[in-house]
């Protein structure tokens, strides 16, 4: 199957019509989505600032690891499953915009910076853990992951300033305001 | 509220980022997101402690202390950058329901931190025995949730039928 032919059912599944055709769940599935992120990015920052010295320098830096990094997965889980959910209404356009591509590569970016971090310094934590900052190379990759994750959020940001919306298809959607939902 | 935003769209700045708005706006915004995630953050790592899932080799005080300035500070940025938003849009923000409920539930969440911080400083044991403060730990973070949620719906705010004011009109 190409991906061309991949994208265009992926857009026409029951549940990406669900999505474009509801006044709420696209909002609701952004409003997740930054949550997420913001969850994703502020532990990933105390992490960060960890290895630069800059902050919590008196915490061991496994023992910090350790406590926040099962958050920052489980955020990271959160906001792939919604970012895939938005990406379904409209994966056509999405695929070929050129600031989802740029969030994509950054997000590869991001996983080896991480990986070249745990395959090597990572491993030698205890030598450094109660140090006030993280050798050298620490510190190189905690600058590159902040630089990364905050190009992130402006890539993400611009993809919805450079796409158009996926159309409704039904003609009058079902759940019409938050109002009447209420009054129900 | 309608024509004092419409006098701000023909000041100096407004036309400014208006002329500008293909970078202007997707950059303040990226910003003001860049800020939710540092109060977000902050106000989650504050939360565990509370709930005691994080942060535990740490006393109450000394994460408040690690913790609240940053969420302070970024409060500010946002402040700063959701102030430049409205002067670029201002239709767009200000005659909205749901720009107005998040400026209320912003003005608790702001509020309430500054309270905690100040009975942390002064009365630590008193805040960490006290059960309540599981509950007030996750009301907490519900609130933070509420104002991304509403901030996200100013852009979409038809989903609020007749109570919103742009459909209104």
């Amino acid at each position: 199957m190409d991906i061309a032919a991949l994208l265009s059912w992926l857009e026409a599944t029951s549940l990406a019509a669900r999505i474009r055709d509801s006044l709420f769940l696209f909002p609701l599935l952004e409003s997740f989505h930054v949550i997420g992120l913001a969850l994703v990015f502020g532990t990933i920052a105390v992490i960060d600032l960890r290895l630069l010295g800059a902050a919590s320098t008196d915490r061991p830096f496994k023992r910090m690891a350790s406590d926040i990094l099962k958050w920052t997965w489980a955020a990271f889980v959160l906001t792939a499953l919604t970012g895939s959910l938005m990406f379904l209404t409209n994966a056509g356009v999405y695929y070929h915009n050129f600031y989802f591509r740029s969030k994509m590569a950054l997000l590869v970016l991001a996983a080896v910076n991480m990986l070249s971090f745990e395959l090597t310094l990572g491993r030698t934590a205890h030598r450094w853990d109660k140090a006030a900052a993280a050798p050298p190379a620490g510190r190189a990759v905690a600058i590159l992951s902040l630089a990364i994750w905050i190009s992130a959020i402006f890539a993400g940001r611009l993809i919805g300033f450079t796409t158009s919306r996926a159309k409704q298809t039904a003609p009058a959607p079902a759940d019409s305001s938050l109002e009447e939902l209420f009054q129900k | 509220m309608k024509s004092f935003a419409e006098w701000l769209s023909t000041t100096f700045l407004s036309v400014f980022i208006q002329n500008h708005n293909s970078w202007a706006i997707p950059t303040i915004q990226s910003i003001h997101i860049v800020g939710i995630a540092i109060v977000l953050g902050s106000v989650f790592m504050i939360d565990l402690r509370l709930l005691g899932l994080a942060g535990m080799d740490q006393t109450l005080r000394q994460t408040s202390n690690r913790f609240g300035p940053w969420l302070m500070g970024a409060l500010w940025l946002m402040l700063a950058t959701g102030i430049l938003m409205v002067i670029g849009e201002p239709v767009r923000e200000l005659i909205t329901f749901s720009f107005w409920l998040k400026m209320l539930l912003v003005a608790v969440g702001t509020l309430i931190a500054v309270i905690f911080q100040r009975a942390v400083r002064k009365h630590e044991e008193v805040v960490e025995t006290r059960r309540a403060v599981k509950y007030f730990a996750v009301l907490t973070f519900l609130i933070w949730a509420c104002i991304i949620v509403l901030g996200r719906l100013i852009a979409y705010d038809h989903v609020w039928g007749s109570w919103s004011p742009a459909a209104r009109s």
